[in-house]
């Protein structure tokens, strides 16, 4: 199975501050990290190499600082990194996002699955794994919470959804995006993450995957973003919990799970 | 196996090393420091202790490091910190890693999550009458799947309220353990005391702070210590070894640069 797992490198939530004047993330400050949700698509897809064999591949775009994400996905078990980094997909939206990364997974060749995380936790919108199947003509199944091989060319998916879940199955080739509970992600050993730092991640431009350059950047993205805004912020309660102490123990885990704080 | 009673009578001090973290970025020189004080410790004759995730602050695996960089195993100087925050695969693996290696000392703790990193569950040991994996249910499952392999201790908190620390360790002695490492303690403590009393025959070690900035240790004890209040670690020390000469000594955050070698004669 070849397996092309799409990630993407996004400021740390915690560190993330709103320039006042212009509205836009500071991203000077912030560290970046690897997309949250895109750590369960890369151990899906390294859990599907081990059981089925083949090879795992991460792609991102962004820029040069990008390739740190994919030395972490070397580390945690992909066999190589690509990544899109040029100007011209500077200033890419979703679609144009998903155009290049479609592009590159053709160049690729010979992909059965490609691997997504539900969304980005900067955009959050959830857009760039369907997008990446429109631009392929490929099949999709989203919110994935479990994938299993049926055989050859088919997977069986679980489909998480707010009332429980739906079994689909999959034709491949197919793009899938998946949830934070599929899986466990591992931690990478030292092995791993030695092996990274020497690993030849690939560098590729709009020429190297035959992208039209009038489809990527902001002449390819039919999105503008007037405005942004900080979210309002969050107001805070307090609740008193009465009773005897083994009501109040037992409220108190009530109301924490009720949170997924426990 | 060796016996822990021994680091106590031969004046062996427990020395605490922190491996590099998971999001070094200046992972191999981290390593070299690693290696240079593990090499350290084991010239001196005493016991090389690895943290396991501490703070849960994602790090290399001891096991990992002295295999990746081919140091040396003497089974009485070295113990492996080993907590719950692992995968069922990656805690057998461990498990599997120091037996081949030879590492025969683990001190068995619940130790501190983060978002990152994966807690065992209660079905991955097969105990299906709690809610969450604490050091005992892993003491036990240790116990079952590596019988006779490996030496246990657990942590004592003398700062928890002490009936529920004592019941603990109560539990925790019933499920395997042989040796006892307290949480720091900066001068004579009354639940170290009467854990001496308690368990006469079980060897413990005190674990003494060795840095300057006494105010770290706030979270472990539960109450907030000032940033400028003066501590002298060496003077401390020396008062442990007074004050607890039946017991060894587990020595966090030591210098290696600045005390290493003033350590080496407070022990007579």
């Amino acid at each position: 199975m070849k397996i092309v797992v799409c990630i993407k490198q996004v400021p740390a939530s915690n560190d993330a501050k709103i320039d006042p004047q212009t509205k836009r993330i500071i991203r000077d400050t912030v560290k970046s990290i690897m997309n949250p949700f895109d750590n369960y698509a890369l151990e899906e897809g390294v859990r599907l190499r081990e059981q089925f064999g083949g090879e795992v591949i991460a792609l991102t775009m962004g820029p040069p600082a990008a390739e740190a994400i994919l030395r972490e996905a070397v580390a945690l078990g992909v066999d190589s990194g690509i990544l899109l980094s040029d100007r011209n997909f500077g200033g890419s939206d979703t679609w144009a996002t998903s155009y290049a990364l479609a592009k590159a997974i053709e160049k690729i060749g010979n992909v059965d699955l490609v691997i997504c995380g539900k969304q980005a936790i900067d955009g959050d919108t959830a857009q760039v794994g369907p997008g990446i199947a429109a631009h392929l003509d490929w099949q999709q199944a989203t919110y994935l919470m479990e994938i299993k091989r049926k055989d050859e060319r088919v997977i069986r998916t679980k489909r998480l959804h707010e009332n429980g879940y739906d079994i689909c199955e999959v034709t491949l080739p197919a793009v899938v995006t998946v949830v934070k509970g599929i899986n466990t992600p591992r931690v990478p050993t030292l092995k791993g993450r030695l092996a990274s730092l020497t690993a030849d991640i690939m560098l590729w431009k709009p020429e190297d995957i035959d992208a039209n350059i009038e489809q990527l950047g902001l002449s390819g993205s039919p999105t503008r973003v007037v405005k942004t805004e900080p979210p309002a912020p969050r107001t805070s309660s307090t609740i008193k919990i009465e009773g005897t102490p083994q009501q109040c123990a037992k409220e108190l885990v009530r109301q924490l799970r009720l949170r997924s704080i426990v | 196996m060796h016996n822990p009673l021994d680091h106590i009578k031969n004046k062996i001090y427990h020395v605490e090393i922190l491996p590099p973290k998971q999001e070094s970025t200046k992972l191999l020189a981290d390593l070299d420091v690693f290696k240079e004080k593990y090499l350290r410790v084991m010239d001196s004759g005493y016991c090389a202790c690895i943290t396991d995730n501490a703070m849960g602050l994602m790090a290399f695996q001891g096991h990992e490091i002295i295999e990746e960089m081919n140091l040396p195993v003497h089974p009485d100087q070295i113990m492996i910190h080993l907590n719950t925050f692992h995968t069922k695969a990656d805690l057998d693996n461990i498990l599997r890693c120091c037996k081949n290696l030879g590492i025969e000392s683990l001190l068995v703790i619940t130790g501190d999550g983060s978002d990152r990193l994966p807690k065992l569950q209660p079905s991955d040991i097969d105990e299906s009458d709690i809610e969450a994996v604490t050091s005992v249910e892993l003491l036990r499952y240790i116990q079952r799947v590596y019988p006779d392999t490996f030496v246990l201790g657990v942590a004592f908190n003398p700062y928890e309220p002490s009936d529920h620390e004592f019941a603990k360790l109560k539990r925790k002695i019933k499920a395997g353990a042989s040796f006892i490492i307290t949480q720091p303690i900066i001068e004579q403590n009354t639940q170290v005391d009467r854990l001496l009393a308690e368990y006469p025959n079980i060897p413990v070690t005190v674990e003494a702070w060795m840095s300057k900035k006494l105010s770290l240790l706030s979270d472990a004890i539960g109450y907030k210590i000032s940033e400028d209040t003066q501590f002298d670690p060496i003077a401390t020390l020396e008062m442990l070894h007074q004050t607890y000469p039946q017991c060894g000594v587990y020595l966090s955050l030591v210098g290696f640069k600045t005390q290493y070698d003033l350590i080496k004669n407070l022990w007579i």
